[in-house]
């Protein structure tokens, strides 16, 4: 057969993506706990489709993971046809796609690098009201269908149905997603209890305001426990709280809804793993417990860097907006986009929110420290407080703390602290028959006023 | 060096008292925003509050807070409170600050006795992101050079770096120390003698007041943008060498208003990285008198002139003699 001749514009620079490139690259850039997280966005977008600004009591979704299968199923409300044949599995977010108020998908990665990061089957079955589908592809055929038209990407409905009248019967409207023939190395992940936990402790933080607004969520059956997030409030404390709306207009010239941002900051009880900022975009934590200048810590930000002293301290920013390109993630949502303009502008306020709160803590500490306030008179005082959710705190206020202290009777006290060779401490904890390094310092301490001082 | 007698009685604080009158007549100029009375202005008054005294007197302002940070002596503050208008705070000026309602305009005086810390430019950023268009801050911080170190320093120095002693590195380590990441890049520490660390602090508070206004600025509404302007840069020695940076923040909409201040119309107003030196001649009363009574020489239209007095300090003088403190002795009866 005679072939047309092809017109080749000498001026065209190939630059056509490979599927490859999706397969084995695009998966690197997330990590395993993360691209499942991936999946259950599309579930929490589903939610709020269905339930407009309002709970999620009675949705669920459930994720099963073997070393043979991954499975997560919602009823969430199902992909619709349309949605699945124009914008669902494209590679990226088609300009033209429908947008879901306040979602949290929004790059058109997430679903597909999930996929090809677990295994080499998937099938995507959809329950709609009057439609179902169930798209299921083999990965490794679909490359092979590359090698005749590389420009030829398509999946195809294994079964479609539309137009379908249920009548009464009560039928899950929602998703189910199964990978099986998983890849060796997720494979043995999925077996390990530590991956499980780990993955629990992560949908738990990520979805912190969807669980506390009515979402079920189960890993292997195991309901996935709601973490609080508490300031302490009491007649004498007031954490900060402050709102900022940034307009559309301003963002992206466009108009319409902007960004709404509620920014939180105060005290909660005393844990260094814990300190530090949140941050929330559209309710999905993209930032937890931060204690690096990617907040508000250090000298760039003319903010002490984060230090045991200021374990008490917890920030949360919530940024919300109907659309969701305009709030400050990346890709894999495990990080703000620190040059993001938007981000810019709530960090500024997060940073003087965070000054109030460090310079209080600094000055206990030091007071402490001189003998001026005795030790552990913020728990104390922090015990009477009640510790208060963060959803119920929106009364704009300054932070404001005065702790009722007794001043330390008796002779006023200083602190020592130096460092010296470990061997050393171990001998003079061997010589002076003590068990710790505070021994050993009072010890040496009296011994040379005994001996030196006259005492 | 001047004979002895031509030194000043450092305890007087006599350049820090001219400082203080020029300011005072600098924030006069603001009142294209607003009647300067009716500006807040907050300080450090400690006990004296002489700022306090001077901006009521001058200025007639009656809106006034002082933050004092000694929480332990709070009764002694009150009673030494000059008018009852002054209202005070007490904590960390890096607590109180960002809590204060930045809603009225402002002047604003943080008149350190330390050197610049991460805190101190704390202080200056929560004013530049908060404060509204026409509100004046002054930045004065410690700037004196480090002395050579002793024998001790020099051998801890050696230890904790490893190598010998370098009066170089050791200048430039002790403000790494103040200013940490701060430190602008290229900075020779053989230049920190002298004014050298007070060059350095300048171009580090202006660096901060640029970049926290450039967060500021970013999705601001037109005509909500935030311009800085600086009306002064003081350096003075009445004992340590000391740094003092004024600016005001206008914002775009009120650029023709900030112009009508017309601060380059006073002789001392510095508006870039060139200072204005305070220099204090030690003259008696009765010289004062002498050179007073020939002053405006635009009056005149001589020369001055005052036997005994060198032409340098009578030069000087007729430059601050309407700011020149006044010192006699009072014996109470």
């Amino acid at each position: 057969m005679a072939q047309t001749p092809v017109q080749i514009d000498p001026n065209r620079i190939n630059a056509a993506p490979s599927k490859d490139f999706f397969i084995y690259m695009l998966t690197r850039d997330v990590l395993l706990t993360r691209s499942i997280i991936d999946l259950l966005d599309n579930s929490v977008d589903g939610a709020k489709r269905l339930r407009a600004k309002k709970r999620f009591d009675g949705l669920w979704v459930r994720i099963e993971l073997s070393p043979e299968r991954f499975r997560i199923t919602d009823n969430c409300g199902g992909i619709s046809v349309k949605v699945a044949r124009e914008y669902a599995f494209c590679f990226g977010r088609p300009k033209d796609a429908e947008e879901t108020e306040n979602s949290l998908g929004l790059f058109g990665v997430g679903m597909k690098r999930t996929f090809f990061k677990l295994g080499n089957k998937f099938e995507v079955k959809s329950t709609c009201a009057t439609e179902q589908f169930v798209v299921d592809v083999d990965v490794r055929e679909w490359v092979k269908e590359g090698d005749a038209d590389p420009t030829d990407w398509h999946f195809k409905f294994s079964e479609l149905k539309q137009d379908i009248e249920r009548g009464d019967a009560a039928v899950d409207l929602g998703t189910e997603i199964t990978v099986t023939e998983l890849h060796p190395q997720i494979a043995s992940e999925f077996q390990l209890d530590t991956v499980i936990n780990k993955l629990a402790t992560e949908i738990s933080e990520a979805h912190i305001l969807s669980i506390q607004n009515g979402l079920g969520i189960t890993v292997n059956g195991i309901p996935v426990q709601l973490l609080q997030s508490n300031l302490f409030v009491s007649d004498s404390l007031q954490p900060a709280v402050k709102h900022i709306d940034i307009p559309r207009l301003l963002i992206d010239r466009e108009e319409g809804d902007g960004v709404r941002v509620i920014l939180l900051a105060g005290l909660a009880k005393r844990e260094y793993q814990e300190g530090g900022w949140y941050v929330f975009c559209n309710g999905r934590l993209i930032l937890r417990a931060d204690k690096t200048d990617t907040s508000v810590w250090g000298p760039k930000h003319s903010v002490p860097q984060y230090h045991p002293d200021f374990a008490y301290f917890r920030g949360y920013a919530f940024l919300d907006s109907a659309h969701s390109a305009l709030l400050p993630w990346t890709t894999t949502k495990t990080g703000v986009d620190t040059d993001s303009a938007v981000y810019k502008v709530v960090q500024k306020d997060m940073i003087e929110l965070t000054k109030s709160i460090v310079g209080f803590l600094r000055k206990i500490a030091k007071d402490q420290n001189e003998g001026q306030l005795e030790e552990g008179a913020l728990d104390t005082e922090l015990d009477k407080a009640t510790a208060t959710r963060t959803e119920t705190l929106s009364i704009p206020s300054a932070f404001r703390a005065t702790l009722k202290t007794t001043p330390v009777t008796g002779p006023r006290i200083g602190r020592i602290q130096y460092s010296r060779p470990l061997d050393e401490i171990n001998l003079a904890k061997k010589l002076m028959s003590v068990s710790t390094y505070k021994e050993v310092g009072e010890t040496s301490f009296e011994y040379y006023l005994e001996y030196e001082g006259g005492k | 060096m001047p004979p002895s007698f031509r030194q000043i009685n450092y305890s007087l604080r006599p350049a820090k008292a001219i400082e203080r009158r020029m300011l005072s007549e600098m924030f006069r100029r603001l009142h294209p925003f607003q009647r300067i009375e009716t500006y807040r202005y907050v300080g450090f008054g400690s006990i004296y509050f002489s700022d306090f005294m001077i901006f009521h007197r001058d200025l007639g302002i009656e809106n006034m807070l002082s933050l004092e940070r000694d929480t332990n002596a709070k009764m002694c503050f009150e009673f030494n409170k000059p008018y009852a208008a002054i209202k005070l705070q007490f904590g960390e000026s890096e607590i109180l600050l960002p809590t204060l309602d930045w809603t009225p305009r402002s002047i604003v005086w943080l008149d350190y006795d330390r050197k610049l810390t991460t805190s101190v430019l704390g202080d200056i950023g929560t004013f530049c992101n908060q404060a509204s268009s026409g509100s004046a801050l002054v930045v004065s911080v410690n700037a004196q050079a480090e002395p050579e170190p002793n024998d001790e320093a020099k051998k801890s120095f050696e230890q904790s770096t490893g190598k010998a002693f370098d009066s170089s590195q050791y200048r430039l380590s002790k403000l790494e120390e103040f200013i940490p990441d701060r430190v602008p890049m290229g900075t020779d520490g053989r230049s920190l003698r002298k004014n050298g660390v007070a060059e350095v602090f300048y171009k580090v508070i202006i660096s901060k007041i640029e970049t926290v206004l450039s967060g500021r600025n970013t999705l601001a509404k037109p005509g909500d943008k935030m311009r800085w302007g600086q009306f002064a840069h003081f350096r003075y020695c009445d004992g340590a060498l000391m740094l003092s940076v004024g600016i005001v923040l206008y914002s775009d909409a009120d650029a023709d208003t900030y112009q009508m201040c017309a601060f380059d119309k006073l002789t001392f107003s510095r508006n870039g990285a060139k200072s204005y030196e305070i220099k204090v001649p030690a003259l008696t009363s009765r010289e004062i008198s002498h050179l007073n009574s020939q002053l405006p020489q635009i009056a005149t239209g001589e020369t001055l002139k005052c036997d005994g007095v060198s032409d340098g300090d009578i030069q000087i003088y007729s430059e601050i003699y309407r700011y020149f403190p006044n010192y006699r002795e009072v014996l109470w009866t």
